[in-house]
């Protein structure tokens, strides 16, 4: 009873942590950006050559570990085809491995690779491939359900076809919807479709409910590799990274060199203005009627058409955003953080 | 290889048989209540089945063949999964009509067939609107499903709609649906089936009043899925008919997952499978595990590898251990000798059991019914304790004694009778049965109980003599008579109680010996590594994360990772680092902070090499092991970015997990 106790004990910690770290709303972080810290922003190549000159620590150790999950690969291979699917977990990369289990086992065989941490990756890509690579059928379904049950029953029928599906990243962004899950677990319920899959995420298993895992039929092994993420978190949009989404001051620097003066001006009055207003959190932007009459007054536009004009070309190189507010006035907005509309008004000084 | 496929078939078909047959009387009077049914309200059954919904698929299907075999009707069985809307559900439901239709027509015109076709083509192509096309794909199915059964049973057959999981269903397409078909139901006589996963309220609770009120329902109830389990163990490991048995520990792995997470019979028999698999894979000696007549021939076909793994295992070598010397040289080192006392071996453990499962069931019939169930109520549980350790020496079965010699009354009787039939039934059927023992045991019973119907019948006749003759002194007398017929009564009482003591002790000494222990070459035939069994079926794949950052030293045998006292040595593998630390912050994480702690942390390490020159170079591969390794964590889940606040990030967990 001593160790329930300690067990009730520890389960009480557990929820007065979690209250303790969701109790305030207040955070105490210091206030420190990247922007001031930083010389310069790493973009996804230099990151990549960086992170290949460093050496890998503990290489000698991984191997071994490594080599301890391939001597599971005979077994795994019979066990798909006792009707059992083959989920992996832990810590690291299980692409190599599962890479390896392919050129290993499966040189001979139809499969099927899907990276599953590719961005843009579908199930209905996924059974495109099923229907038209493996089964050679033309044609299109209008729903991915006929398309299941289309491969299913030439899967029924041809006792011959087999399959052997390698999902890397079962969990990731794309396939982890419900849909998809369900797709995925009717497909590897088939018997002559073997499915071996990897899953990262600490809750990848809360995607999937009992009809689900009786479909999966999981057999789990613990394949910690501490292999880096490479492939996978070349994806991951980091916060350390430049994105190539979002707005870059570079990008906003060179487009706006290639403006007219005014227009150059117009920017330069809306960025202050919102620098003005930056610690107020619910600042709407400026509205449309407020910014013509400012750059009236500046000399910069001589009619409402003009700075439209000017405006929407501005949106289409989207250096700004408009939004309609609860009393239909129109807002302008630079979608920018504020220390990169900092940077760019000091550089713009710099430049007169 | 071949003989755990053989295995696994045979378990499945008995394991299917037994579903089937479990199910058959509930189907029975699902069936009877489909062919009464008049319609003027739709009629429904509701079917509780529990919450183990992987199961039912085999209810299901065993239902519609049931169904559709008894000339009743057409039946569709439709999931939630594939009607999200009413038109896919309609169309779902024609196109398994249709089917139905042609595989029960199958031998006749392929004026069906095409007529079929032609409805799902035109189905296919009338998609204006939805409900439109509803209404006519339902007016144009009506007069040809009038047609079809009309010329071939003098009485309309209904259709029978089975819902898989009512729960699932969107209420709106179920409304629809209700009401659609309770228009049409004079024309095409519907028969609905829900199959309802959780309590009969949610029907209440899906359908408004209006809706329901279309409905005539009737509540039919299935068998609880404990009641499934202890089948099947009975079925499964309490016969001698599967060589392959279970260790005490794997059992209560597979129960305790069945108990505690999920109720799902055929998650159990997936452990169960998977338990064959591993043990016929794993271990090199599970060739032996086969049938009694089998055992010779294999056991001669042994390779002398095999043979030293024979002696290589510890049961055997305990049991060398026990032999005289000049046998246990012959044991080590010939091999044809060994071969023969390996059979003798086998044939020993068949036999052990063979007496193990009848044994078994006679304590269960003794202590299923004392009071409190000081060893369970349940025949496995009985099985458990008993192969865990031994049953005589814990205090369960200690008290158990205490209670039964409590409760020594006439019920005992009936249930010594109770296990006499057991036993009966046992020998009777096992005819290589060795003990002789057994039949001793019967004829003290059956002496028990002439003695008792004789004991009662003088009773009886005394006492009717008593009401006979009411002179006092034939009173007095036959009263003493009784007295002292009742204090011998009750020295045959302690008899009894004797009886008990000395069956219990004798059997249970004798043959209720733990298998691991007691029994030599046990290995062959029992599975128990319980530990790999719950890896693969109950993974926790938070757990392997945690412990993997926490400790990397569990998986990377490296002596610099070894650190003690919770901390996490400097050389640990950035990720673990990276984790380390912010597992020290609260809700949100500064990014700048924690990249300045990180570079702290690991210049510590690389201390000694470390030259000034270069320091720039090394600061950015620093930083670039960081954003590395934040953006794993980011794939971990274990933080994600946030808007809160420029350049932090949110954590997920909370505490030290």
């Amino acid at each position: 009873s001593l160790a329930k106790k300690v067990k009730e004990q520890k389960m009480a910690n557990l929820v007065e942590e979690y209250f303790e770290a969701h109790s305030s709303s207040k955070v105490l972080t210091s206030d420190r950006t990247l922007q001031k810290f930083q010389k310069r922003r790493l973009n996804q190549q230099t990151l990549h050559d960086l992170l290949k000159s460093a050496p890998l620590a503990y290489a000698a150790e991984i191997r071994d570990l490594n080599q301890q999950h391939e001597s599971l690969f005979s077994k795994w291979m019979l066990q798909l085809h006792l009707g059992f699917n083959i989920v992996l977990y832990g810590l690291g990369s299980k692409r190599d491995l599962l890479e390896k289990f392919r050129t290993s086992l499966l040189q001979d065989s139809v499969h099927l690779v899907i990276n599953g941490y590719f961005p843009s990756i579908t199930v209905r890509s996924i059974l495109n491939s099923i229907t038209e690579e493996v089964l050679d059928h033309i044609g299109t379904f209008r729903s991915p359900l006929d398309q299941v049950e289309f491969i299913t029953k030439r899967f029924k029928e041809d006792s011959s076809l087999e399959l052997y599906v390698l999902i890397h990243n079962l969990d990731s962004q794309m396939l982890r919807g419900e849909r998809s899950q369900q797709i995925l677990a009717q497909l590897s319920s088939l018997p002559s479709i073997y499915l071996i899959a990897s899953i990262d995420h600490i809750n990848a298993p809360l995607m999937w409910d009992q009809a689900k895992l009786s479909l999966y039929n999981w057999l789990w092994y613990e394949t910690t590799t501490f292999n880096p993420y490479v492939e996978e978190t070349s994806y991951e949009n980091s916060l350390l990274v430049q994105q190539s989404g979002s707005l870059a001051l570079s990008s906003l620097v060179h487009v706006l060199h290639s403006l007219t003066l005014n227009a150059r001006g117009i920017f330069r009055l809306l960025a202050q203005h919102q620098l003005e207003k930056k610690d107020n959190p619910s600042y709407p932007g400026l509205s449309f009627q407020d910014f013509y009459q400012q750059c009236r007054e500046a000399f910069l536009v001589n009619s409402d058409l003009t700075l439209r004009a000017q405006l929407t070309e501005f949106r289409d190189h989207k250096l700004i955003r408009t939004k309609r507010g609860a009393d239909g006035v129109e807002y302008l907005l630079i979608p920018v953080d504020d220390s990169t509309l900092t940077n760019f008004l000091e550089k713009e000084d710099e430049d007169v | 290889q071949q003989i755990q496929e053989d295995m696994n078939k045979q378990l499945l078909d008995s394991l299917v048989s037994f579903l089937s047959r479990s199910h058959s009387d509930f189907r029975e009077k699902t069936t009877e209540w489909t062919c009464e049914m008049k319609f003027r309200e739709i009629p429904t059954a509701a079917l509780v089945l529990g919450v183990n919904v992987t199961d039912h698929a085999l209810t299901f299907r065993g239902l519609s063949d049931v169904l559709q075999d008894n000339i009743t009707p057409y039946v569709a069985l439709l999931e939630a999964k594939d009607c999200p809307g009413i038109k896919n559900l309609m169309q779902k439901l024609m196109g398994q009509l249709m089917s139905c239709d042609v595989d029960v027509d199958s031998l006749e015109d392929e004026d069906g067939v095409q007529v079929s076709q032609n409805r799902i083509r035109c189905s296919m192509a009338s998609l204006i609107s939805w409900y439109e096309s509803v209404t006519k794909k339902t007016d144009s199915e009506t007069p040809s499903k009038k047609r079809n059964s009309s010329s071939r049973h003098w009485q309309s057959p209904p259709v029978v709609v089975i819902f898989k999981d009512m729960e699932s269903f969107t209420t709106k397409v179920l409304q629809d649906f209700i009401v659609i078909s309770s228009q049409h139901i004079h024309e095409l006589p519907l028969v609905l089936i829900f199959g309802i996963a959780t309590s009969p309220m949610i029907i209440h609770r899906l359908l408004p009043h209006s809706v329901s009120s279309l409905l005539c329902i009737e509540l039919f109830q299935s068998l609880s899925c404990k009641e499934h389990l202890s089948t099947i163990i009975d079925k499964l490991l309490l016969t001698s008919q599967f060589p392959f048995k279970l260790g005490g520990k794997v059992l209560q792995v597979l129960i305790n997952i069945f108990l505690y997470h999920d109720f799902s019979v055929q998650n159990f028999v997936k452990g169960f499978q998977l338990c064959i698999v591993e043990h016929f894979y794993s271990q090199p000696l599970s060739v032996l595990c086969c049938h009694l007549a089998d055992i010779k021939k294999r056991a001669y076909s042994l390779s002398h590898d095999q043979c030293e793994n024979i002696r290589r295992l510890p049961s055997f070598r305990r049991y060398v251990e026990k032999q005289e010397s000049g046998k246990q040289i012959e044991l080590l080192t010939n091999d044809s000798f060994l071969k023969e006392e390996t059979e003798k071996l086998l044939e020993d453990i068949h036999v052990y059991h063979e007496n193990y499962v009848s044994i078994l069931r006679c304590l269960h019939v003794f202590t299923s019914s004392l009071p409190k169930y000081p060893l369970g109520k349940q025949i496995r549980e009985l099985h458990c304790a008993c192969l865990e350790n031994r049953v005589w020496e814990t205090e369960e079965y200690e008290s158990c004694l205490q209670l039964a010699r409590m409760l020594n009354k006439t019920d005992l009787v009936t249930m010594l009778q109770q296990c006499v039939e057991i036993l009966m039934s046992s020998s009777g059927k096992k005819f290589d049965k060795t003990v002789g023992k057994l039949k001793g045991f019967l004829t003290q019973f059956q002496d028990l109980e002439a003695e008792a119907s004789q004991e009662r019948d003088v009773s009886i006749s005394s006492q009717k003599e008593l009401q006979r003759k009411t002179d006092l002194y034939h009173l007095q007398k036959t009263l003493l008579e009784l007295k002292e017929s009742r204090r011998s009564k009750k020295l045959t009482k302690f008899e009894m109680l004797r009886f008990e003591v000395v069956d219990y002790i004798d059997r249970l000494v004798r043959k209720y010996l733990v298998p691991a222990d007691d029994r030599t070459l046990h290995e062959i035939v029992y599975f128990n590594a319980a530990a790999v069994l719950r890896g693969h079926l109950n993974a926790a794949p938070r757990t392997a994360l945690h412990t993997a950052l926490n400790n990397p030293h569990w998986y990377l045998r490296n002596q610099a990772l070894k650190c003690d006292g919770g901390g996490i040595s400097n050389k640990a593998p950035d990720i673990c680092i990276v984790y380390k630390l912010h597992l020290e912050c609260g809700r949100l994480i500064n990014l700048v902070d924690w990249l300045e702690a990180f570079s702290t942390v690991v210049m510590a390490a690389e201390e000694p090499n470390a030259d000034a020159a270069s320091s720039d170079h090394v600061d950015d591969i620093i930083h670039a092991r960081f954003i590395r390794a934040v953006s794993e964590l980011e794939l971990l889940g274990f933080i994600k970015p946030s808007k809160q606040k420029t350049d932090h990030v949110a954590r997920l967990t909370w505490g030290g997990c």
